[in-house]
């Protein structure tokens, strides 16, 4: 099955990610990409923590094609209302969207179920080739397609995992070469074990998370669920101290022990690690702000400072290479 | 704490003076439970056990190529260690000579004598005792500054005041009282126009990525140039310079980075000298400075109506003549 276009859509051009050093940066087999740039062509995998991390990736997925003229396929049992991104918590009037065609909610049982009630892969192949077909005589530039896969591994009777494989790696087949399908398969990663769930993402070629908290080309966060934190990439210094307390404020108000991942800081000033260390004393008593993955030269540098005169800072996991990427 | 901070020099020219001195002062903190420190090579160790006799066994001897390491680490470790056994209701009682310093290059030795004044207010409220025997065939000039740097001088077992000590900011600021020499005529320069300070790192990086300046100093060079200049920028005045060149030649080789503006700090500024205090309470960004003289070998501060001056001075690997050009 094969879908394509006559006119590539000129809102996705290429794109290749680059470090600072304007280098092509070196990915595993999959490329990470915040839901903005999810393009057609992509069959990516979101593996979230809870609620809040699928609505911040979904809903602006969601969202974004009603805006654009693109067409949303969103294969659950779930009121439409009660989608993330729409409905009237946002202003978005799902009905409106539905009768246009433009919004595609479809149950289950009409788009991947066969007549007993069990999930039929060829089923769900069908309906995504049907919707995508339509969607170019409609008139739309493009089609987004989403559904979540966990409650086919965590509920009773679940289906086979080899089964689901098989499934993305027909639903990978078909989106990768197309010029109008982009897919995200959702899945609640605490739905299967960890072995199960690396399977399911390796058919996948690319990781989607949601859109940094910011980014300027030299500095970027990124929201980080499981654990609570940011995810800090870059350069931290004096000209960005005050956006970055900013968020850092923000995801402490939780209440709940921070992490900030700094596999990819390449700088952090004094001034920076001070304002972590003021960030940590508003922490209740008996947690902290835990620097994950730190670079060896910028703990070198914490380490010449002390980590006695900056109180309320752990040390956190080891830097290493993660076989769980975007699992964990 | 019931006891004050001291600190005393034990002028001495024969071992004898050394040992009516020094026993006393290890024996007593023995007594008394204190942690007691001796920083000394193997000859004087062995001399000191002997001496000593059980009593050695309540002392820790101390390598003084590893204590001495870097003057502004040095003073900020001890310091550290004093403030944590002062915590435990000890005293930290520290027996150091200058003889591994005394040899060292002059700036650096400057240094040290400058760390011996800073010691009076930095120790201050730590009750730690240190007592710093200067032998009489030192250096000239390094007797005379001990003799300016601390507050009692020690005969036998009497310490009497010392009528020459000098209040320590003023023997600091006397320490900057010569000019720097001015930057050499090839030095690289650039003028810092833009507040954000990435650009400024990858300049210096490419900089310093064609010196012998270890991977490791890189990242400490880049912290210490991204402190000063935003200092420069928050409190200084325009033209703000950067300045890099390499001092190849002689015992101290380094990569030089200095930063000047037009601006002059406030009196009583600090320069950075006294390390700030791990008491819990917000430091309000105080460290900075501080941390700069950690992270570099030496830094050498001037200001006045001129205009202020910062260099920073990492040094380098001594590359043996024959290799260079291979």
């Amino acid at each position: 099955m094969r879908w394509a276009s006559k006119y590539p859509p000129r809102a996705y051009a290429e794109r290749i990610r680059t470090d600072l050093d304007g280098q092509a940066m070196e990915t595993p087999w999959f490329a990470k990409r915040p839901v903005k740039d999810i393009r057609p062509g992509d069959h990516s995998w979101l593996a979230y923590s809870g609620l809040e991390e699928r609505d911040r990736v979904i809903g602006p997925f969601v969202r974004e094609g009603l805006e654009t003229n693109e067409k949303v396929v969103y294969v659950t049992d779930a009121p439409a209302e009660l989608l993330p991104g729409v409905g009237p918590r946002h202003g978005v009037d799902v009905h409106a969207y539905s009768r246009t065609g433009q919004l595609r909610v479809i149950s289950r049982r009409d788009a991947c179920l066969d007549r007993r009630g069990a999930f039929e892969p060829g089923r769900m192949l069908e309906t995504i080739g049907r919707e995508v077909d339509a969607a170019f005589g409609q008139g739309f530039r493009a089609v987004r397609l989403t559904t979540d896969y966990s409650w086919l591994l965590s509920e009773p009777g679940r289906s086979d995992i080899a089964e689901m494989l098989g499934c993305e790696h027909r639903v990978g087949d078909a989106v990768s070469p197309s010029t109008m399908a982009m897919a995200i398969c959702q899945i609640d990663r605490h739905a299967c074990p960890p072995d199960e769930l690396a399977a399911l993402r390796d058919t996948h070629e690319v990781l989607v998370e949601v859109d940094p908290e910011f980014d300027d080309g030299i500095l970027k966060t990124v929201r980080t669920f499981e654990p609570n934190g940011l995810r800090v990439e870059g350069e931290l210094d004096a000209a960005r101290h005050q956006v970055f307390a900013e968020q850092l404020a923000q995801v402490c108000l939780a209440r709940r022990r921070v992490h900030l991942d700094f596999t990819d800081l390449g700088f952090i000033d004094l001034g920076g690690l001070n304002l972590l260390a003021q960030q940590a004393t508003v922490l209740p008593a008996d947690e902290a702000l835990v620097l994950d993955h730190l670079p060896p030269d910028v703990e070198n540098v914490i380490e010449m400072v002390g980590w006695h005169r900056l109180p309320g800072l752990e040390r956190g996991r080891e830097r290493a290479f993660t076989e769980t990427e975007g699992m964990a | 704490m019931s006891e004050s901070f001291t600190h005393c020099v034990l002028p001495y020219d024969r071992v004898d003076d050394l040992l009516d001195g020094a026993l006393p002062f290890l024996r007593d903190g023995a007594e008394a439970g204190d942690r007691v420190l001796a920083v000394c090579g193997i000859a004087r160790e062995m001399l000191l056990r002997e001496a000593l006799g059980p009593t050695a066994a309540s002392v820790e001897f101390v390598e003084p190529g590893t204590w001495y390491s870097h003057p502004a680490r040095t003073l900020a470790d001890c310091l550290s260690d004093a403030d944590d056994i002062a915590w435990h209701g000890r005293r930290l009682r520290v027996l150091g000579e200058p003889v591994v310093w005394a040899s060292r290059p002059p700036l650096e030795v400057l240094e040290w004598q400058r760390v011996e004044a800073m010691v009076n207010i930095a120790f201050r409220g730590t009750g730690a005792a240190i007592m710093c025997p200067y032998s009489s065939s030192l250096p000239a000039g390094v007797v005379a500054a001990g003799r300016r740097t601390h507050p009692e001088t020690v005969r036998g077992a009497r310490s009497i005041a010392n009528p020459l000590y000098m209040d320590p900011w003023a023997y600091s600021a006397q320490c900057d009282g010569e000019p720097l020499p001015p930057p050499p005529g090839d030095a690289d320069e650039l003028e810092i126009d833009r507040p954000d300070l990435f650009w400024l790192r990858a300049y210096v990086t490419e900089y310093a990525r064609r010196t012998p300046l270890p991977d490791e100093d890189l990242q400490r060079l880049l912290v210490a140039v991204t402190e000063v200049v935003t200092n420069a920028l928050r409190h200084g005045a325009p033209p703000i310079m950067l300045r890099m060149w390499t001092e190849p030649s002689g015992r101290d080789p380094a990569l030089v980075c200095e930063v000047t503006d037009r601006g002059s700090w406030e009196p009583g500024s600090g320069y950075g000298l006294v390390p700030p205090r791990p008491s819990g309470t917000a430091t309000g960004g105080r460290f900075g400075l501080w941390a700069v003289r950690l992270l570099c070998s030496i830094v050498q501060i001037r200001t006045g109506r001129g205009g202020s001056t910062v260099r920073l001075r990492l040094r380098l690997p001594a590359v043996p003549a024959a290799v260079n050009g291979v």
